[in-house]
């Protein structure tokens, strides 16, 4: 392994990586050593375009980009000696020669590398006389980005992407020298599942989302780090918080799971957490036949009554419950042992299965299947089959992917039940069937963990707080559990407790708990690369 | 299919002269053009076809260089080089006089699309400075009469 020495302090490179991929490896490069750099990307190929990055290198007489020059043992490299600054300075008034300058009324703003190196290497005034290139605006690339050709810097990040990882190349650059211009083929817009990634990876706001475009100055947002619930990969996100409110998901980089993109439909999830249609108030159905809303202690009375009076009738064998894989492992393992203590036999959970590639999206359309099956819940089908032959009076749900046409197909399968009782986060068909309907928290509201589809154990924390009254699952259980008298029921919910005790009692789950989960997950235990990351 | 089977042909024969198919996309793109004058969008996504690559790289390769085009270009190309030895030989008081017998400016074409009128830098014949290109042709030891009279000669 070669050893290279940066600025005096000697890191360790594997053979074949170039000086700012060896520095990236050990997680060095902006974080002890600042490179400044527009055109590499650490997930895609190397460009050498910007010529931002040169650094010196002793026995070379002339500087070198970091990016393009390969390690070589007892590489002795300089990051910022005058001669560096200097090129940079000079590196840096070229890239602003043609750039309009619109940065109040740019949506990059704050977050743009183009100002922030400006700040650290711009020169006060511009030397230049020649009026700026006048190119196109607010170009229409697809159904997901804007674009404006004035403020691109050609570091052709966007157009790596497009060929190196969705593999649909869209974009390329046209014409050549000072008349370059990123383009797509006239009638071919941008338009893959991971189109939105470019705007996030162009360092300057030449690409911005139409979705997030103008909606809030990016300094006012708090990111909290957080899981993409979309499907069961578990992208690695942030959640862009201002004024309790969630105004978009990035995502965040974890090479063992997402490296540094999500798809468009999961960053799109992040509008159900303030959709119209979430579930606000507990209700009650009353003796007209009508939901009322109602409070929490009515809610869970009113389930507890109806509960006791079938298990005094015809035992706990006729209660079923649904779980959710959008639940965390701590309401189904609440959950879980809520349907044991009670005596239930039927119990499942219900997925919503859809399309699949072989780069993030995963077939299951929720975060947490994985999970579900490893606390015990089976195939939902299970759960479908005896509510219609007949062999169920009462359902305990929670969310409502079991209507989906693979499970029940509708609501009306339930019509009969005795008993139905909803914990769900958004309204659903469910509410034409529903006897008590508790209002629960969205993965952006609580504390909990998911299980991803290669078993990796990554943790969501209140991001925001909904306006109105919602518990997480486990709450209600815990509560529903203490009403009806159950063994080990108490009334309260700790979420970092329940995962301490399921740690305790599900070996899988050995040594993992809300803290030690981190920030980037952890392996089940037992699993194949489990220990060894990837 | 846009472009013709006698062109088509002449495309798969040079593709053949290269180890990589793609070593052909200049050439063809030379073959295109004669035969139409310019690379139409159509004709990029056909070659994009052959060569199986995407029609924007195409595009890419198309761009970058002046001397293709991707939309219908005048019958006739006149460059007047203005490069140092043509200019001191009188060239672009040459290139004026052009620009006010076809009234013109360069580079721009006459408004019926029949003369394509533009300056280039050295063509490599400074020795008989001033010179045109015509269509491809050169034409040296140039004054502005014996311009004129080739500019004449072009037919419709």
């Amino acid at each position: 392994m070669p050893k290279i020495t940066i600025d005096g302090t000697e890191i360790e490179a594997s053979e074949g990586r170039t000086i700012l991929q060896a520095l990236d490896d050990a997680g060095l490069l902006m974080n002890g050593v600042d490179i400044p750099h527009y055109c590499w990307h650490p997930k895609l190929a190397v460009d050498g375009s910007c010529r931002l990055c040169q650094v010196e290198v002793e026995g070379i007489p002339k500087l070198q980009i970091a990016c393009d020059t390969p390690v070589q043992d007892g590489m002795v490299v300089h990051t910022a000696n005058d001669r560096v600054k200097a090129a940079r300075e000079g590196v840096m008034e070229l890239l602003l020669i043609n750039h309009p300058l619109d940065c109040p009324i740019c949506d990059q703003a704050g977050e743009c590398k183009l100002q922030d190196y400006a700040y650290d290497y711009g020169v006060k005034a511009s030397r230049s006389k020649e009026p700026r290139r006048a190119l196109k605006k607010n170009v229409d690339l697809g159904p997901t980005i804007v674009f404006d050709q004035e403020r691109c810097i050609l570091c052709r990040r966007c157009v790596r992407f497009c060929r190196e990882i969705p593999k649909t190349g869209e974009l390329a650059v046209f014409n050549r020298g000072d008349y370059s211009v990123i383009e797509t083929f006239p009638g071919t817009p941008l338009d893959n599942d991971y189109s939105m990634n470019v705007a996030d990876i162009c360092p300057v706001g030449a690409l911005t989302t139409k979705d997030f475009r103008f909606k809030i100055r990016v300094w006012f947002l708090e990111e909290v780090a957080g899981i993409c619930t979309g499907c069961s990969n578990g992208c690695n996100i942030h959640l862009g918080v201002a004024n309790n409110k969630v105004y978009r998901y990035v995502p965040r980089r974890n090479d063992a799971v997402n490296d540094t993109w999500i798809c468009d439909a999961g960053r799109m999830s992040y509008r159900e957490i303030g959709a119209p249609d979430r579930l606000r108030e507990c209700m009650v159905r009353d003796e007209s036949g009508r939901l009322a809303p109602t409070g929490l202690d009515r809610a869970i009375e009113v389930a507890a009554g109806r509960l006791r009076r079938l298990i005094a009738s015809k035992g706990a064998g006729v209660i079923a419950g649904l779980a959710s894989a959008h639940a965390t492992n701590e309401d189904l393992f609440t959950f879980r042992r809520f349907l044991s203590a009670l005596g239930s036999e039927t119990s499942g959970v219900a997925v919503v299965r859809g399309k699949a590639d072989d780069l993030l999206i995963k077939e299951e359309k929720a975060p947490n299947g994985a999970g579900a099956r490893e606390i015990g819940f089976g195939d939902a089908r299970t759960v479908v089959d005896r509510i219609s032959s007949g062999g169920i009076d009462a359902l305990i749900t929670l969310g409502h992917d079991a209507l989906h046409e693979s499970l029940l197909g509708s609501e009306k399968p339930l019509a009969d039940l005795d008993t139905v009782i909803v914990l769900d986060t958004h309204a659903s068909e469910l509410q034409r069937v529903a006897h008590v309907i508790v209002p629960v928290r969205h993965a952006a509201e609580k504390l909990g963990t998911f299980v991803n589809v290669a078993r990796r154990v990554q943790r969501v924390v209140p991001a925001v707080e909904s306006a109105w009254e919602t518990y997480a699952d486990g709450e209600v259980l815990a509560k529903l559990g203490a009403a009806l008298g159950l063994e080990g029921f108490d009334g309260s919910y700790d979420a970092r407790q329940v995962a301490r005790d399921l740690a305790a009692a599900n070996p899988a789950f050995v040594g993992i708990d809300l803290d030690s989960v981190g920030d980037t997950g952890r392996l089940l235990a037992g699993s194949a690369a489990s220990g060894a990351e990837r | 299919m846009v472009i013709s089977k006698q062109t088509r042909s002449k495309i798969d024969a040079v593709i053949a002269k290269y180890p990589q198919a793609r070593g052909a996309l200049l050439p063809a793109l030379h073959l295109v053009q004669d035969e139409y004058g310019h690379v139409s969008k159509e004709c990029a996504v056909e070659i994009a076809e052959i060569f199986e690559i995407r029609p924007v790289e195409v595009m890419e390769v198309l761009t970058f260089y002046n001397l293709f085009f991707d939309s219908p270009q005048a019958k006739h190309h006149v460059y007047v080089c203005t490069n140092l030895p043509c200019s001191l030989r009188g060239a672009r008081g040459l290139l004026r006089q052009l620009e006010s017998q076809l009234g013109i400016k360069a580079p721009g074409e006459t408004s019926d699309g029949r003369i394509f009128l533009g300056h280039e830098e050295c063509l490599g014949a400074c020795g008989y400075a001033p010179m045109m290109r015509v269509d491809g042709q050169y034409h040296e030891v140039l004054d502005i009469e014996k311009a004129k009279r080739i500019l004449d000669s072009l037919g419709e």
